[in-house]
């Protein structure tokens, strides 16, 4: 399907959109299931796994930059972030925790493979990956 | 949570940080079972050896 084509393009905004909701959500709508599931999988682990180790989903400080990048990162991960903050006991995670380190990396790793593959699902959805 | 069955233990931590990285990528990249297969074994051991190469480098340095 073309990518200059009105119902690519839908397709892939679509795609895109529901792939930021839930990993793994828009190669699910792509007919990509066996992936999608694994995709699925491996984003939500890395997050649930993030919020065990007690790390940070980060926001905006004044006069901390870096935690534009961060916070960018971790909302990546859609509603999975989204909801961890509204039920999260603890969404500024435990600094003097041991694993606080680990917890964050997590974090931001779930978010960022997500921003991943919502690229991926649009490259699908306009032809421009097989 | 999932973490209390995890040692907290730098390497196992940082090892299924590597496996799910290494998961991920190959199934990104590549198509084909073997195909996945192959790059997340490489993906895997460059992740986890490459944090070994790096700790033994920085182990004569004080905290």
């Amino acid at each position: 399907m073309s990518e200059d084509a009105p119902e690519g393009r839908g397709r892939a905004f679509a795609a895109a959109a529901l792939a930021w909701l839930f990993p793994g959500l828009g190669h699910f709508y792509l007919r990509r299931r066996a992936t999608a599931v694994l995709f699925a999988v491996i984003v939500a682990a890395s997050f649930v796994l993030g919020l065990s180790f007690e790390g940070r989903l980060y926001t905006v400080e004044d006069g901390q930059p870096l935690t534009i990048l961060a916070t960018f990162a971790v909302y990546g991960a859609g509603l999975l972030n989204i909801a961890a903050r509204l039920f999260s006991s603890n969404p500024g995670g435990t600094v003097l925790a041991p694993t606080y380190e680990y917890g964050c990396a997590f974090l931001l790793t779930a978010g960022l493979m997500n921003l991943l593959l919502m690229l991926d699902v649009w490259d699908i959805a306009t032809g421009r990956k097989k | 949570m999932i973490a209390a069955l995890l040692p907290v233990d730098h390497f196992v931590i940082m090892t299924v940080y590597a496996a799910l990285v290494s998961a991920f990528f190959s199934l990104l990249w590549r198509e084909g079972r073997r195909e996945r297969w192959k790059l997340f074994g490489l993906l895997l051991a460059c992740l986890v050896l490459g944090g070994l190469a790096v700790a033994w480098i920085m182990y004569p340095f004080p905290s």
